[in-house]
């Protein structure tokens, strides 16, 4: 199941234990758990701000977000990082979906999510009743692709 | 651990794996450390199980919908028939592939660290540390690493990134603790795969065992004497016999050779790092009192006295004294500021003075000065500034203590790429420790050394003063000559070498038509009016010479007739000269070390303003020891004089302020840093340098 030359799909693991389970804090401190994202399409992307392919796949994220949010997708990225450098990245690219910082514990949730490599970007793509469909490692995720994941979803 | 995780029964595997990779942010320490590192090797080396892992993950998946996000155990052992490949994984390397990393002595201070990414995988150059446990006696004084590559980032700008392998150099302050001993170094590093995939923070621990280590003040007074190389291996073979019965280990941490070698940069910046705060300030203060008898700093004389003198019969001895005072305080100010904030910066301090405006404003000024001493007009500020000033100034006028101070601001930076190597030495410091307080400090006692022979001047031109009537002119005319003379010296960098010979020929000749160098002497010429007219003869014919080569095409001041030769002399004399390539990139120098493998090679700065430059080419390349030496060389010339960005990189990359600086290439293509020459070096001494070179390799 390969997606394009530049990232190939995997399997999605067994993230509904891990991820869907978790908890982490936003960049305000405040701690969000996945769990209240359950009943909408969530599409989890693992980033950092050093990580450049993360970088590029943010504006795809934030023009899906914006497209299709009304109609039930959640987009949450969760940053490997430090949140003083997360925060202002967020703010300058107005990204419009919510980021928790993971820091380095956010690369094990990204691990039980069947990423082995702990490699970044990382998405994982949940149906509504929380249930992993589709994960993607490596950078090239693009607005098209996307949309083609979450539209049977929705 | 590696074992335990790929035979671990499957219920059991994917928890645990996550537990023994667990990347605890907080988790600085140096244990912590080394098991985070082999937990990401050991998952590599469970490649050959890979497949079962991977059927793990992917039947875990499986059972995964429908689940409740409890029961995780319950999932896992349901499932152990799979059917999808894990590509991803094969199309990215593991980390530890993916980023080759190893860290070894190098001597007893010195650890170098290797990093070699896999191809289309490059690593962060700013996302690279070390730490040693802090309950060690031992941390690191600096780290340096070699600039990088630029990546480009549309959102987020510039990145620095190494596709290449490289080489950082960490230094241990080991001051605390100078026996031999074990060492936990963590290496933290990160890095992505071109393909798009970039990996989490990864950190590796490496045990390593370190020599006794013995400061090198120790062996500085070897330093001087031409007897160094010899009594190295000595020393090298003490110490290593220290290592062996010690540590049982270290024979690579041998720093006797070091100190023969050592280059006066570093000298400098390790007597920083080492001397207590006082003993630095005195050798900056003596370092300082030398460098006062360099070329470069007699200019100075000249523009004080050029303002002693313009004050005329006014000056006493204890103004003069404290005119050159202020000027010195003025010089000294300068360098202490520019040096902090060079250093801070990490910028050329001579960059923007070698920009032709700055340098043209300079020349105009000494030129305006020139025309005083010349008795054109008489140097003063307006009166009305000056008299109020004098009004509540007591026995110096204030106008002028001010103005003498200005002018020591402005020659200090004229002067100030002369010193390169103090100065260097200095800025590195501070820029590598940040440590602007004794930086700042050492530069002000070598600017104040640096004075006290101006201090001197300024009190004998006091003293000579009252007397002189018409002797006190012929004075101000020659300090008038030299300050035209300085003028023409600040801008020949940014001028074509004709126009400069020009300039000095006519500067020449008509000075000597002054000194009616073709005026008939009378009969009863005086033994000083000869004395003046042997001098005007030898400027006319200097500068009928500098001015016959200039048309003839000579481009070279000190040799102006040298295009006026024989055609068979001149390939003759070639010959003799030692050739260079020119290299104009970091990836052009790195492409001819790399080829010259199994040879040393050689890199000169070189620019055109470079005054050792050229005094290494004419008086030190060209002796026959020295050329024997450099011919088993690959000679490699590097231009900088026009401070393109390409030049920066290349001598950002060694540490480099500025030329000169010449710097040696083992045959595996790694620097021999201990074996740097910044300044001009004798025949005798650079020598020594080859040899230890050669003798390495």
């Amino acid at each position: 199941m390969r997606l394009g030359g530049r990232a190939a799909a995997v399997a999605a693991g067994p993230t509904a234990v891990g991820l869907m389970g978790a908890r982490l804090p936003d960049v305000d401190g405040r701690t969000q758990a996945f769990q209240q994202w359950r009943g909408k399409v969530l599409v989890v992307n693992f980033w950092a701000t050093w990580c450049v392919p993360c970088r590029e796949e943010i504006p795809a994220f934030i023009k899906v977000q914006n497209r299709w949010g009304g109609q039930g997708l959640q987009i949450v990225g969760v940053a490997i990082d430090e949140n003083d450098k997360v925060r202002p990245y967020a703010a300058q690219l107005k990204i419009n979906y919510p980021i928790l910082v993971g820091g380095l514990d956010g690369i094990d949730l990204a691990r039980q999510a069947g990423n082995r490599l702990g490699g970044l970007p990382f998405t994982v793509i949940f149906d509504r009743r929380g249930n992993p469909v589709h994960s993607q490692l490596g950078g090239a995720m693009t607005q098209e692709k996307l949309e083609q994941f979450i539209r049977p979803l929705l | 651990m590696a074992l335990l995780v790929c035979s671990a029964p499957v219920e059991a595997q994917l928890l645990p794996l996550a537990r023994v990779l667990e990347l605890s942010a907080g988790g600085a320490g140096a244990v912590g450390a080394a098991g985070e590192a082999r937990g990401c090797r050991d998952v590599a080396g469970c490649d050959s199980r890979r497949e079962q892992g991977a059927r793990l993950i992917l039947a875990a998946a499986e059972s995964a919908p429908g689940e409740s996000a409890g029961d995780a155990g319950g999932a896992l052992s349901k499932l152990r028939s799979l059917t999808r490949g894990n590509e991803i994984e094969d199309q990215f390397l593991p980390l530890d592939k993916a980023f080759k990393v190893e860290v070894k002595v190098k001597d007893a201070q010195t650890l170098v660290a290797e990093f070699t990414p896999a191809d289309t995988y490059y690593l962060y150059r700013d996302r690279i540390r070390f730490a040693v446990p802090k309950e060690s006696d031992i941390s690191i004084a600096r780290v340096s690493i070699p600039p990088g590559e630029m990546k480009s980032d549309p959102n987020f700008g510039d990145t620095e990134v190494f596709h290449k392998p490289f080489q950082a150099v960490i230094t241990l302050d080991r001051a605390q603790s100078r026996d031999a001993l074990r060492l936990l170094v963590e290496a933290r590093y990160q890095g992505c795969s071109e393909k798009g995939l970039c990996y989490p923070p990864a950190k590796r621990s490496f045990d390593l065992t370190l020599a006794a280590w013995q400061p090198p003040a120790a062996l500085a007074s070897d330093l001087s004497s031409p007897k160094a190389n010899a009594s190295a291996p000595t020393i090298a073979t003490s110490r290593s016999e220290v290592a062996g019965t010690t540590a049982g280990s270290g024979s690579d941490a041998l720093p006797g050779d070091k100190a023969s070698a050592q280059n006066e940069t570093s000298k400098v910046a390790g007597l920083l790092k080492s001397g207590s705060f006082w003993v630095v300030v005195v050798s900056f203060f003596g370092a300082g009192l030398l460098l006062s008898f360099t070329p470069c700093v007699l200019p100075m004389v000249p523009i004080l006295s050029g303002i002693i003198v313009g004050q005329g019969h006014r000056v006493t001895k204890r103004q003069a004294f404290t005119l050159s005072l202020a000027y010195v305080v003025g010089m000294a100010i300068t360098y202490t500021l520019a040096g902090i904030g060079a250093g801070l910066s990490g910028t050329l301090l001579s960059n923007a003075l070698q920009n032709p405006w700055v340098l043209g404003v300079f020349a105009a000024l000494f030129v305006v000065l020139s025309l005083s001493m010349f008795g054109f007009y008489e140097l003063q500020l307006p009166s009305a500034f000056q008299s109020k000033l004098s009004d509540t100034s007591n026995k110096v006028k204030g106008g002028t203590f001010w103005g003498v101070f200005i002018m020591g601001v402005l020659s200090a930076l004229i002067v100030g790429p002369c010193v390169a190597a103090p100065l260097a030495g200095a800025l590195l410091y501070i820029n590598q420790t940040r440590n602007a307080v004794l930086g700042g400090t050492a530069l002000f006692a070598l600017a104040l050394g640096m004075g006290i022979p101006l201090l001197a001047v300024g009190l004998s031109a006091g003293t000579l003063l009252p007397k002189a009537g018409a002797w006190m002119q012929t004075i101000k005319n020659l300090f008038g000559v030299m300050l035209l003379g300085l003028a023409i010296w600040i801008i020949s960098p940014v001028i074509p070498s004709s126009v400069h010979m020009l300039l000095w020929a006519t500067l020449l000749i008509v000075s000597a038509i002054y000194l009616h160098a073709i005026d008939p002497l009378p009969h009863n010429a005086s033994g000083f009016h000869k004395l003046w007219k042997g001098v005007g003869v030898i400027a006319l014919l200097l500068g009928v010479a500098l001015l016959a080569g200039a048309l003839s095409g000579g481009r070279d001041i000190l040799q102006p007739l040298a295009g006026l030769r024989g055609a068979g002399a001149a390939p003759v004399d070639l010959s003799g000269q030692p050739k260079f390539e020119r290299v104009h990139s970091l990836a052009e120098l790195d492409q001819r070390v790399a080829q010259a493998r199994g040879r040393a090679v050689m890199l000169d700065f070189y620019a055109d303003w470079c005054v050792s430059c050229k005094e290494m080419e004419r008086f030190t390349f060209a002796d026959p020891q020295v050329q024997a030496r450099m011919s088993r060389m690959l000679l490699l010339q590097a231009d900088v004089t026009a401070n393109a960005e390409q030049d920066r990189e290349l001598l950002q990359r060694f540490g480099l302020f500025g030329p000169p600086g010449i710097l040696f290439f083992g045959p595996d293509g790694q620097e021999v840093e201990r074996v740097r020459v910044i300044g001009f070096q004798p025949a005798e001494k650079f020598v020594g340098a080859l040899d230890a070179v050669l003798g390495s390799s």
